[in-house]
C-alpha cells in the first residue's frame, strides 16, 4: 500500500470507531419495550378504563375492556415475537372451534399492542388465533371472569 | 500470477482453501437450520434459511475484514490473504441468498414490484426504531455485488489499481450499513442482550485490529534516517538483513525494500503493482522478489517481472561501506537496471 492509502485506511477506521458504537448504542436505546402497531388498528387507540375479563398465555396477554357507556374493546399484547407469518383473531361462541362461524376481530403481527372495538363483553365467547396462510388454528384463549 | 486471464488460476492451495470455505458454510447452514427445526419447529424453512444465511454472511464479513490487519500485525496470517477474494465472493453469494429470500418472503407476494416495495413499504426514515432497515442491507448488497463482479484481475488491470482499490474500499461503508441493518432490524425484535454483545464484540475486534495495524504502519513511516552523505541515507547494518530477504525503509514519501541476494544488495519500490502488497515482506524465490500477498514476482536488478509478464517497479541506488548500508531515496524509472551493491 502507498503512504496515502495507509493514511486513508486509518482515517476511515477512526471515523468508524466513533460511528459504529454510536449506531449500536442508539439502536439499542430505541428498542421498543411494548411497541404499538398503528397500522392494524381500525379504531379505539385509547385504552378503555375498566377490565372486565382477562386471559394470559405464554405469548399473549388479552383483556376485554369497557367504558362508562358500555362500549367494549379487546386489548391484545404480544408478550413475545409472534413466529407465524399471519395471525388473525376471531371471537368464537363457546364450544365452537371453527372460524367459519366465528366473528373476525382483527389481525395482529409479529409484535405489538393492539386495540380492537368489539360489540360484546365476550362473556360466552372465547378467542381463536388463526394463521390464514397455513390455514390452522394457532391458539385458543378462554377468559377468566 | 498469470500471463493470460482465466476464470480462476487453480492451484492446490486455492482448491484446499475453497473446499474449506465451502465445507464450513455447508456445515454452518446445516447445523443452524437443524437446530432451528429442533428448537423452533414452528419456523418455516425460508425463515431458517434467511436467518442462517444472514448470520453466516455477517460472520464471514468479520473474518474478511480481519485478515488485512492480522497480516500487518503477524505474517503467519498471510496464507489467509492469498485467497481472500474467494472468501469475499462466497460471502456475497451467502448474502445474496439472504437478500433474495427476504425480498421474496416480505415483498414479492403483493402486486407491487418487490424492489419498489422494499423502499416504499416503510418510509419512516425519520424514526430510529421504525427505520426501514431493509434498505440498508440492500445498499450493502449492491456494494458487495460490485466488488464480487470486479474481483477478478481482469478488472484490476482494466479499471487501474487506483480505481479498483477505491471501489473495493467501499467495503467499509458496506460494513457500517450492515451493522446498522442488523441493529435497526433484527435486534429490535430479538432483544436478548447476548446478540448486541456479540455484535459489539465483533465490531470492536475489527476496529481494534485495524487501528492497531494502522498505528504500527504509522510508526514504521515515522522512522527517521538523519545520517546522510551525498544524497545517501544510512539505514542499517549489513547483518540486519537476512539472505534472500529484505528490510523496508520509509525515506521521504514512499517505502523502499532493500534485498540481500547472492552477496549483493538491491533496492526497489516496496509497493507491488498488483494489489499494493509489501514487496519487502516477501522473499526471493527462484531468483525473483516474490510478493507475499499473491506471488507476483520482480527481478531484483531491474524491478521488472520476468518475461512474459510486464509489471515494473522503481529501482534505487544502494551502497555498502564497511558494514553500513546507505540508500539513495531518489528513484529511477520503473524497470531501470541497477547493478546492486556488492559486499
Amino acid at each position: 500500500m502507498t503512504k496515502s492509502l495507509r493514511k486513508r485506511h486509518l482515517q476511515i477506521w477512526t471515523i468508524l470507531l466513533a460511528l459504529l458504537p454510536l449506531g449500536i448504542i442508539s439502536a439499542k436505546l430505541v428498542v421498543p419495550q411494548q411497541p404499538t402497531d398503528a397500522l392494524l388498528q381500525p379504531s379505539g387507540k385509547e385504552l378503555l378504563p375498566f377490565i372486565v375479563r382477562s386471559a394470559e398465555k405464554e405469548n399473549f396477554a388479552v383483556y376485554i375492556r369497557k367504558s362508562n357507556d358500555s362500549t367494549f374493546q379487546l386489548h391484545w399484547i404480544n408478550k413475545n415475537t409472534l413466529t407465524y407469518p399471519t395471525a388473525t383473531i376471531y371471537l368464537a361462541p363457546a364450544n365452537v372451534h371453527d372460524i367459519a362461524t366465528s366473528l373476525l376481530v382483527g389481525r395482529i403481527e409479529a409484535r405489538g399492542t393492539y386495540f380492537f372495538p368489539i360489540k360484546t363483553n365476550a362473556a360466552n365467547e372465547h378467542i381463536i388465533v388463526y394463521d390464514f396462510i397455513h390455514q390452522q388454528i394457532i391458539d385458543t384463549i378462554n377468559f377468566k371472569q | 500470477m498469470s500471463v493470460s486471464y482465466a476464470a480462476v488460476g487453480w492451484n492446490r492451495q486455492k482448491k484446499l482453501y475453497d473446499w474449506l470455505i465451502f465445507g464450513f458454510c455447508i456445515v454452518y447452514l446445516a447445523v443452524f437450520i437443524g437446530l432451528t427445526a429442533l428448537y423452533n419447529p414452528q419456523y418455516t424453512f425460508e425463515t431458517a434459511l434467511i436467518r442462517s444465511s444472514a448470520t453466516l454472511a455477517l460472520l464471514l464479513l468479520h473474518v474478511i475484514l480481519s485478515i488485512g490487519p492480522l497480516c500487518r500485525i503477524n505474517k503467519r496470517f498471510l496464507p489467509l490473504l492469498y485467497n481472500r477474494r474467494h472468501l469475499g465472493v462466497t460471502m456475497f453469494t451467502i448474502a445474496l441468498v439472504h437478500g433474495s429470500f427476504s425480498i421474496f418472503q416480505f415483498h414479492a407476494l403483493g402486486n407491487v414490484n418487490p424492489f419498489i416495495s422494499l423502499f416504499t413499504s416503510n418510509t419512516q426514515f425519520n424514526s430510529l426504531s421504525e427505520f426501514p432497515f431493509q434498505s440498508l442491507g440492500f445498499l450493502a448488497l449492491i456494494i458487495f455485488f460490485l466488488m464480487a463482479i470486479t474481483s477478478h484481475d481482469f478488472w484490476l488491470h482494466n479499471l487501474s489499481p487506483k480505481v479498483w482499490k477505491t471501489l473495493h474500499m467501499f467495503v467499509y461503508l458496506a460494513y457500517f450499513l450492515i451493522i446498522m441493518h442488523v441493529t435497526l432490524g433484527v435486534l429490535q425484535f430479538e432483544t436478548h442482550p447476548l446478540y448486541v454483545i456479540m455484535l459489539g464484540l465483533g465490531a470492536g475486534t475489527i476496529i481494534t485490529l485495524h487501528l492497531k495495524a494502522g498505528a504500527k504502519e504509522v510508526k514504521k513511516d515515522q522512522q527517521s534516517f538523519d545520517l546522510s552523505s551525498q544524497n545517501f541515507n544510512y539505514v542499517c547494518e549489513l547483518s540486519d538483513i537476512e539472505d534472500n530477504r529484505a528490510k523496508i525503509f520509509c525515506i521521504g514519501k514512499e517505502r523502499i525494500a532493500v534485498y540481500k541476494f547472492e552477496n549483493k544488495l538491491y533496492a526497489i519500490h516496496n509497493v507491488c503493482k498488483h494489489q499494493g502488497g509489501p514487496l519487502g515482506e516477501g522473499k526471493i524465490i527462484d531468483g525473483c522478489i516474490t510478493c507475499p500477498w499473491h506471488g507476483y514476482q520482480y527481478l531484483p536488478g531491474n524491478g521488472q517481472s520476468p518475461p512474459p509478464f510486464k509489471e515494473k517497479v522503481c529501482t534505487y541506488d544502494v551502497r555498502v561501506e564497511g558494514t553500513k548500508i546507505w540508500l539513495n531515496p531518489m528513484s529511477y524509472g520503473e524497470g531501470t537496471e541497477r547493478e546492486g551493491a556488492a559486499f
